[in-house]
């Protein structure tokens, strides 16, 4: 129950001292206590025994306890005494498989086994033969040797494929050794953090890394962003003070791996390495357990096709061939001989070289494909949850809307603004950038002139950061404004105030009055006002402009967006005048009877390429359900404004508002959005979860933790989907180990998230997960188009060998000359048809059902085409014999005669005899011909795989020229080896007819499809 | 999907697969419906017969394109073949003199080769022709006449004929003296040595054997085979045609050992030493002669 509930708990609850706006007001609206003990609650029960005690214990206990003192700190040798005992403080890098492992993996997986049983079987073969003394045993050899080659260099090459992205992750993870300032034998040491031991006395500032579990005993404006263990964007307030009972909960301790924010704090480490908090979790994530990737299964299935459909027929002819009085070792090397034919030697080669030719491209496009498979599970994505934070939006606070002169006015809150286009012509507007500019306490890092407005970096809190860089755009120059209006006093925010405030000097050598500035809350400023200006004019505050802001600021915190307000107030020039003296701390000045200016909301906005990205998941019929750790509101409205929510569906609640009922009275099936709670979700059976899941096709899960992310996952699983799940922190890594494809973000991500995930995101954009999805489905189009090509041609081959059997006619086509075909002709126009561009309806289908769209299934299997390319081959075979003596009627029956090497004077339809070389050489001639025959349909197989339902017409034809080119130097290669006069022209024209006959078929099988799609 | 293997057990499997292979609701057989099934069966009936037809159409049209006379090609038969007679597994004459049965096959499969060599045979069959020349028998107007053979006397092959009372005959195989048949596969218009006169020559493959196989005798005699039995017009037209064969005695050779013997046709214009093909202008066989 317990295990239940900490997966289910640890609802994001963003503290209650989120600084302020409309959050703050929903906060004092409805204080939740359960809310704050939330957090953490999910971890609290499994890991919360490593924590001890330690934030119960006043600082002298802890000393006592770890034998340190806080103004001296450990000495030297009682450190390095620890060290031994506890071992470094780093975080033992997940068990990585060895290098050989991956590589032998490669060896044997999918159809690699196929291969294998193919080249064993060779050899048995092979060794019948030779012990038989048969006449050309070494055939099976050869054949044997170059599968296992084919087998060894696909695995090279995979193997070398996976070690290069590998490699790019890597390079990821090395950074700049930590280092830690700790007190040591009485003095601040600067060490890597790795020799930081328990006991240690550390200081952390702000922009510091946390080196390991710490006990705070001193805190001065502690901020720490805990978003890497909880997914929390907000920072927290950390402090010595002991407030909860839970160790998760409390403000004194701070985790290893978290970040300082802003402010000081010394503490003493209670954990190191493994033993921390998020060394915990990163073990835990081993528990979960990998899904098999979609192409793996389909591999398999195919294996078992292949398998399946190779021993029925070996068998079958085995029987036959029994019957037919063949000697019982005959018939054992006929099985072998069509278990082994029906091996797609080819296919191997081809699937990995696709494979990793599209992980290339996505690797351009910004995905970077950890493991090969992942390309193609990425196309068959049915459900992608995404994180909001950064994947959806641009991770930073930007101004979206402002309100003044009784007016809203939108902000352009795209990447690359470099304008902002509302009308700035009111003296109102210039009174409000004035505030915007001087209370403000952000800086740009200097050196950064060059550099767009919007890529600076700047030293503040996001909220600031917005502001600084809007009122740059807008006004220029900010600090330079800042240095004119030298800054006399200042208040700086806190939670209990709520408002910032700063006295600056005016820059007009005529006008000595001071300007008190102030922004914060909406509402807790407006308290402060009287009067409001308008149009420039100071305007009393009445109840009917009060009412004006109130609706303001209902729609701006409606809209998800952070709210502030702006005042202001020119300080009497008699009453202060320019000597005098503020004290901040007796606040001797006004904070009350201001003038109200404007609001200004903020939100972190979408990145402008994501609503085209969701519009284009949504008609490839993914559904995109957005995983946050923020409130609702600001949930929905970003996922409004990027069309997760489209703007006419209505969620249950919305419906309730539209028609004044209560929600209970709603019915649920009416709507098709959902923005969940955290809260809900908590509470909810896996069933209610289903029910959710099915009924609503939009979907917003809030204030989740990461941990439920995994029950998330989890349950659209149980849909059968495949899921598609992005996240960055270090919580975030079990359920994207568990998703079907995990998304790692290569920016934000942690570690744990990228090791965990199959996928990284070089630049955390949504959209580059769609031209996944594309590259992914074109992917798995692509390689059914090899497949069905390889497999046509397969059975092709295995025809005659069926017929050799049956009828004794002498062997049509050799195994050599096959693997020419496989290995040789037909390499080139497979992996061309992996190269070849999506068809135009490629993200307008629904993803496949990865239980009955399979790579390869029943209909591609029976394909008619491969009767008519076989009758086309036997033609020519036919012709070829008939021209040189041996017509149809006489070769039937003769296998045995033919291949008798005494009988030197065989007799041919017209009378002549024939030498056993005579004849062994007309049968190479034979082989020839029936190769060009079957390459000739395999340029009307080539150009009828192109495409799965366009007409060839509508796609282009750059490979088929490639092929012919390609086959006639295979042509003259196979002739040299088999030194056998080239096919005669004609031969070449024989099967011609037929292809036009299985082009003409085709299209107007495709022209069905296109007609009646739907029907089989 | 692992998933989901891992829920089911072994009875749902079995339900699952009874209900693939008849399901009452749907009914449904395998996977389709009774007239599913039908429209499956009349599309392959239809699609196979097509193609049967369509085999069978190009076949008719090439067999058509085909000349019943002459072969258009005959790019393997620049070389004809040399065989022996009597033939046996592996070119392998092995027989022991005391031993009837060990040779009584020879004799049986000598004796049913020559019958058609008989002079009686012969006589009433072919035509005595010129020796020394080619008999050319072209097509003047009518295309494909008939040709007629030349004679191939049985009586020819001397001691090897075989032509002896029928129950003592043994070819020289009861005396340890035999006979084998050395015959020129069948070319058609073929013309071997440029108008000079042909023979063919038999030794040990290996000089320093010679003396243990003794002399050899051939006949007709020096192994000359005449002209006249050229060219070949095949089957159709050359009915009666009558193979020539050369006898080859040996008459001394040496028993209980292995003898490699190797006969070429010596032909002006005429290779016997292709390295690929044994027995391209020349055969080679291996003779033991047992006594006990």
């Amino acid at each position: 129950m317990q295990v239940v509930c900490c997966l289910f708990m640890a609802v994001g609850c963003h503290t209650g001292n989120c600084i302020h706006g409309s959050r703050s007001r929903q906060f004092e609206h409805s204080p939740d206590p359960e809310i704050k003990m939330s957090t953490f609650c999910s971890l609290s029960f499994s890991l919360s025994f490593g924590i001890q005690d330690d934030h119960r214990l006043s600082t002298s206990e802890l000393e006592r306890k770890y034998g340190t003192s806080i103004s001296e700190g450990l000495s030297s040798a009682k450190a390095a005494e620890i060290l031994v005992r506890d071992g470094p403080n780093l975080l033992t890098p997940p068990k990585a498989t060895p290098e050989i492992v991956k590589f032998l993996k490669q060896m044997i997986g999918g159809f690699s086994i196929l291969l294998w049983i193919g080249v064993v079987f060779s050899w048995i073969s092979f060794g019948i033969q030779l012990a038989q003394g048969a006449e050309s045993p070494f055939d099976n050899l050869y054949l044997g040797v170059v599968l296992a080659l084919v087998v060894i260099l696909t695995g090279i090459f995979a193997y070398y494929q996976e070690a290069k992205s590998t490699n790019i992750m890597a390079s990821f993870s090395k950074m700049i050794p930590q280092q830690a300032l700790v007190i040591r034998d009485g003095e601040k040491k600067e060490l890597p953090a790795d020799q930081l031991v328990v006991g240690d006395v550390v200081e952390i500032k702000g922009g510091d890394k946390i080196p390991a579990d710490i006990r705070l005993i001193f805190a001065q404006g502690c901020k720490v962003d805990n978003s890497s263990l909880t997914g929390e964007s907000e920072p927290q307030s950390r402090s010595c003070d002991f407030t909860h009972e839970n160790p998760l909960e409390t403000r004194n301790i701070a985790f290893y791996s978290t970040t300082c924010v802003e402010g000081t704090a010394t503490g003493i480490v209670i954990n190191t390495g493994d033993r921390t908090i998020i060394g915990r979790i990163a073990s835990l994530t081993s528990g979960v357990g990998n899904e098999k990737t979609p192409i793996a299964i389909e591999i398999e299935h195919f294996v078992y096709l292949v398998a399946g459909v190779a021993v029925s027929i070996g068998v079958l002819f085995f029987i036959i061939s029994v019957s037919m009085r063949y000697k019982i070792l005959d018939s054992i090397i006929f099985l072998i001989g069509i278990i082994v034919a029906n091996v797609p030697e080819g296919l191997l080669a081809t699937v990995t070289v696709s494979l990793s030719l599209t992980a290339k491209r996505m690797a351009k496009k910004n995905c970077l494909v950890k493991n090969l498979e992942a390309v193609e599970t990425l196309g068959s994505t049915s459900i992608i949850c995404s994180d909001k934070t950064g994947t959806l939006t641009q991770n930073r606070m930007t101004v979206a809307h402002l309100w003044f002169d009784n007016q809203i006015y939108s902000a352009d809150t795209s990447e690359d603004q470099t304008t902002q286009p509302f009308d700035q012509s009111s003296p109102s507007w210039t009174a409000l950038s004035k505030i915007v500019t001087l209370c403000n306490r952000a800086e740009f890092r200097p050196g950064q002139e060059n550099l767009p407005i919007m890529k600076r970096v700047v030293v503040g809190d996001a909220s600031e950061t917005a502001l600084l860089k809007f009122a740059e755009v807008i006004l220029g120059d900010v600090m330079n404004i800042r240095a004119q209006k030298k800054k006399v006093a200042e208040i700086p925010f806190n939670s209990t105030n709520k408002f910032q405030l700063s006295i600056h000097e005016t820059d007009d050598p005529n006008d000595k009055r001071f300007l008190l500035v102030m922004k914060g809350a909406p509402e807790r400023i407006l308290e402060r006002c009287s009067t409001i200006m308008i149009n420039g004019k100071e305007e009393p505050l009445d109840s009917e402009k009060a009412e004006a802001f109130q609706t303001a600021y209902m729609e701006l915190g409606g809209m998800g967006e952070r709210v502030l307000g702006f005042c202001h107030l020119y300080l009497p020039e008699n009453e202060f005048p320019d000597t005098y003296l503020f004290d901040t701390d007796s606040m001797n000045f006004p904070t009350s009877n201001l003038c109200f200016v404007g609001l200004l909301s903020m939100i972190d906005p979408p990145r402008s390429t994501v609503p085209d990205a969701v519009s284009k998941c949504r008609s490839a019929g993914i559904k995109v359900i957005m995983v946050t750790g923020d409130h609702p509101i600001t949930a929905k409205a970003i996922a409004k404004s990027v069309g997760i929510i489209s703007a006419t569906s209505e969620t249950v609640e919305d419906i309730a508002k539209r028609l004044n009922i209560p929600v209970e009275q709603v019915n649920r099936r009416e709507a098709t959005a959902a923005v969940v709670n955290g809260m809900e979700l908590k509470d909810m059976s896996s069933q209610q979860l289903d029910e959710i899941l099915c009924n609503h096709s939009e979907i917003v899960f809030a204030r989740t933790s990461p941990q439920q992310k995994l029950i998330i996952v989890e349950g659209c699983q149980r849909q059968g989907a495949v899921v598609a799940v992005t996240g960055d922190g270090v919580n975030d890594s079990p359920a994207l180990k568990k998703a079907d494809i995990g998304i790692a973000m290569g920016i934000a991500g942690s570690d744990a998230a990228k090791n965990a995930a199959d996928m990284v995101l070089l630049d955390d954009n949504f959209a580059s997960i769609v031209t996944g999805v594309e590259e992914g489905r074109l992917i798995f189009d692509n390689l059914k188009k090899t497949i069905a090509y390889t497999l046509t041609k397969n059975i092709a081959e295995l025809c005659p060998f069926l017929i050799y059997i049956i009828t004794s006619i002498p062997l049509p086509i050799g195994t050599i000359t096959i693997l020419f075909i496989d290995l040789g002709t037909d390499i080139i126009p497979s992996v061309a048809l992996a190269y070849e561009k999506a068809e135009s309806d490629i993200m307008n289908r629904r993803p496949r059902n990865k239980r009955k769209d399979r790579l390869v299934n029943e209909q591609l299997a029976v394909y008619s085409y491969l009767q008519i390319g076989a009758l086309a081959s036997f033609v020519t075979y036919f012709t070829v014999y008939a021209e040189q003596g041996f017509l149809p009627s006489t070769l039937l029956g003769v296998r045995v005669n033919w291949e008798n090497n005494a009988i030197n004077d065989f007799e041919d339809s017209y009378g002549q005899e024939w030498t056993k070389y005579q004849r062994t050489y007309l049968q190479w001639t034979g082989y020839t011909a029936f190769f060009v025959s079957i390459t000739i349909q395999q340029v009307a197989d080539l150009i009828i795989r192109k495409t799965r339902r366009n007409s060839i017409f509508q796609q282009g034809h750059n490979t088929i020229r490639q092929y012919f080119l390609l086959n006639s130097v295979w042509n003259r290669l196979i002739q040299f080896i088999h030194s056998s006069p080239s096919a005669r022209f004609q031969y070449w024209f024989v099967a011609v007819p037929f292809a036009i006959l299985i082009w003409v078929y085709d299209e107007v099988r495709k022209l069905f499809i296109r007609r009646y799609p739907g029907s089989k | 999907m692992a998933r989901d293997k891992e829920k089911r057990s072994c009875g749902q499997i079995w339900a699952e697969w009874k209900a693939f292979v008849w399901d009452p609701r749907t009914r449904q057989f395998l996977g389709r419906t009774g007239s599913s099934w039908g429209l499956i069966l009349l599309f392959y009936l239809v699609f196979y017969g097509f193609l049967t037809g369509l085999f069978a159409l190009t076949m008719w049209v090439m067999l058509q394109s085909v000349d019943p006379h002459v072969p258009k090609y005959q790019d393997q038969l620049l070389t004809p073949g040399m065989m022996i007679r009597p033939c046996a597994e592996g070119l392998d004459v092995t027989f022991n003199v005391s031993h009837s049965q060990t040779w009584l096959h020879y004799v049986r499969a000598l004796h049913q080769f020559l019958e058609p060599y008989n002079d009686s045979v012969q006589a009433s069959r072919n035509a005595a022709c010129a020796p020394g020349r080619y008999n050319e028998q072209p097509d003047d107007a009518v295309p494909n006449v008939p040709k007629r053979a030349c004679r191939f006397n049985r009586s020819a092959l001397g001691p090897c004929a075989g032509l002896g009372p029928p129950h003592t005959e043994t070819y020289g195989y009861g005396s340890g003296q035999p006979c084998v048949l050395v015959k020129i596969n069948r070319v058609i218009n073929f013309f071997p040595g440029r108008n000079k006169s042909i023979n063919v020559v038999c030794a040990a493959k290996r000089e320093e054997d010679a003396a243990l196989l003794g002399p050899l005798q051939l006949f007709p005699p020096n192994g000359s085979i005449d002209l006249m039995y050229f060219p070949y017009y095949g089957k159709r037209v050359h009915v009666n045609y009558t193979q020539p064969v050369v006898a080859v005695l040996f008459a001394n050779a040496t028993a209980n050992v292995e003898h490699h013997v190797e006969c070429r046709l010596r032909a002006d214009g005429l290779r016997s030493d292709d390295e690929r093909d044994k027995f391209a202008g020349r055969v080679a066989f291996r003779l033991r002669i047992n006594r006990d």
